[in-house]
């Protein structure tokens, strides 16, 4: 695929921003016509997949003209000069709202951009607005809030996962190429698993969190999405970076996150953590082939693959639980109390158990966080990558309350929020009913790049990047 | 949990208001809490640091 065909079949919305990048900074691709394909897009789909909560896009195609002016003179501000990018609804916007998808916050005017935006825009990229969410990061797919929840662009009567739904229901569409999540949980890796692309969280303390709303302080990730792995790092390498005003944020030299991109996985040592899926709990067998699948894949390009064990995924979803509940009934505790009904029926669930667990259950939670970190850095030092799944099932039916409350937690993220390692999340295949499957590398502190050498490698060798949902 | 302590404990967190609006969601919540505190295994040393080590300018 490259900018010129697309453009001239009237496909600029399946253009990488990779593609973009250089297309632009040759003067073959205008930034207008980029936003404007775009922003056509948006006015065709979005009503049917509900991804904006704001959309700004007399400014973003304002911003685009001083992007071709300033292209046009010779003058690029970064790698993303002139490129859509969609934030995800609790990441702070200067001048546009930041409601979290809540009545809470229905009317809270972001003042300044969060630092994971300020760096976006500094690499020329171009806010279009304001994506959906669970509610504060956590709710679920609901129906009693200001806004609908997004859908899913492979099949909008399915869950595009969550909580960053419109940023993985938006680049799977092709109503931007690239987004903002924020993942305490698994909510960047979740919507990039049920829509097929590529989502990454990164190292804890990697990209800063000031500016975006906290969910559970010490669990808290923003990561970049994307349809191809390129994107993803050619993304992080413009938001990481150390913060000295974010008390998370890792004092640590910055990446070259696409430096070992292309170097295949021959001599790569891959740990298959398999009771994830097999024991923990039993994916559909459809995700299970998928796995096998990217497995052999590895093996027949040089990897050497071997089990790894870790602690159960029962157990890391419970200390994943106790302290993000925790943590966060100390955001919520003072408008719980005064304004409980201004809340969604789901997120007041899981908000509110912060309230009945102790400062005994927080602690025991941390004790066992550190002996869980030990087995994950135990486990990579025999290896160079974790391969795992990511969900059990393909999305379920959005309407289906009790299939969103059986499937939601069937999945095998949580454990790296709970030990800070980056991983990411991608499409593994797509399921006989024509919705993604997905996979999951995991890598040591900082080695986003090793992460980015593997998932390049599935990639080449599937061409996952090349599926787009068969909405249009 | 018992309905008069989950009752006694929501008073305690000040959620009064959800108690009396809400009083299923607080139940659940209580449930919720009790059941993914009962899951994790206390490490068998009870001297065990807490994460995160104090590492001041090491991050993780």
């Amino acid at each position: 695929m490259n900018a010129d065909a697309d453009a001239t079949q009237g496909r600029l919305h399946w253009t990488s921003v990779s593609e973009a990048s250089h297309a632009i900074a040759a003067g073959d691709l205008s930034p207008v016509e980029l936003m404007q394909a775009h922003l056509d897009r948006i006015e065709r789909l979005d009503p049917r997949l509900n991804a904006f909560i704001q959309l700004d896009g007399d400014a973003a195609l304002a911003a685009a003209r001083v992007a071709e002016a300033e292209a046009s003179a010779g003058r690029l501000r970064g790698p993303l000069h002139g490129i859509p990018v969609g934030i995800k609804d609790i990441i702070d916007v200067a001048g546009l709202p930041t409601t979290c998808h809540s009545r809470v916050l229905q009317d809270n005017l972001a003042e300044s951009d969060a630092v994971c935006v300020s760096k976006l825009r500094q690499a020329g990229a171009i806010v279009v607005g304001k994506l959906s969410t669970h509610e504060f990061a956590i709710g679920g797919p609901s129906f009693d809030l200001p806004w609908p929840p997004a859908r899913n662009p492979w099949n909008p009567d399915h869950h595009p996962g969550g909580s960053s739904s419109g940023s993985g229901s938006g680049v799977a569409a092709g109503l931007f190429p690239m987004a903002l999540g924020t993942d305490t949980g698994g909510s960047v890796r979740n919507p990039a698993s049920c829509c097929g692309i590529v989502g990454l969280k990164p190292t804890y303390g990697l990209v800063s969190r000031r500016g975006v709303f906290p969910l559970s302080f010490t669990l808290d990730h923003i990561g970049p999405m994307t349809r191809t792995v390129e994107d993803n790092a050619l993304m992080l390498d413009c938001i990481a970076g150390h913060d000295p005003l974010d008390p998370g944020s890792a004092a640590v030299p910055r990446g070259h996150y696409a430096a070992a991109l292309d170097r295949g996985a021959r001599g790569l040592r891959v740990g298959f953590v398999r009771h994830f899926h097999e024991i923990d709990m039993p994916a559909d067998p459809e995700v299970t082939a998928a796995l096998e699948h990217v497995m052999r894949t590895l093996q027949m390009a040089g990897a050497d693959v071997r089990d790894i064990h870790l602690p159960t995924l029962g157990e890391f979803a419970a200390v994943n639980r106790v302290i993000l509940q925790s943590e966060a009934w100390s955001i919520h505790a003072p408008w719980l109390r005064e304004r409980p009904g201004d809340y969604g029926k789901l997120a007041r669930r899981r908000l509110m158990p912060g309230a009945f667990l102790g400062a005994g259950d927080y602690v025991l939670a941390n004790k066992r966080r550190a002996e869980m970190i030990a087995g994950v850095n135990a486990a990579l030092a025999d290896v160079d990558v974790l391969l795992c799944a990511s969900s059990m099932d393909p999305a379920c039916r959005i309407d289906n309350s009790s299939d969103v409350e059986r499937t939601y937690p069937r999945q095998a993220r949580t454990p790296f929020n709970v030990t800070g390692h980056p991983a990411l999340a991608m499409m593994s295949g797509l399921s006989s009913g024509g919705l993604p499957l997905s996979v999951q590398f995991v890598g040591r502190y900082f080695d986003e790049a090793m992460l980015f050498r593997v998932a390049r490698a599935w990639e080449q060798a599937s061409g996952v990047d090349r599926k787009h949902p068969p909405i249009g | 949990m018992d309905k008069t302590l989950v009752a006694e404990l929501a008073r305690r967190a000040g959620l009064d208001k959800a108690l009396a609006e809400f009083p299923e969601d607080v139940a659940a919540a209580a449930a919720q809490a009790a059941n993914v505190a009962a899951k994790i295994k206390a490490p068998a040393d009870p001297r065990a640091e807490p994460w995160p080590a104090m590492r001041a300018g090491e991050g993780l």
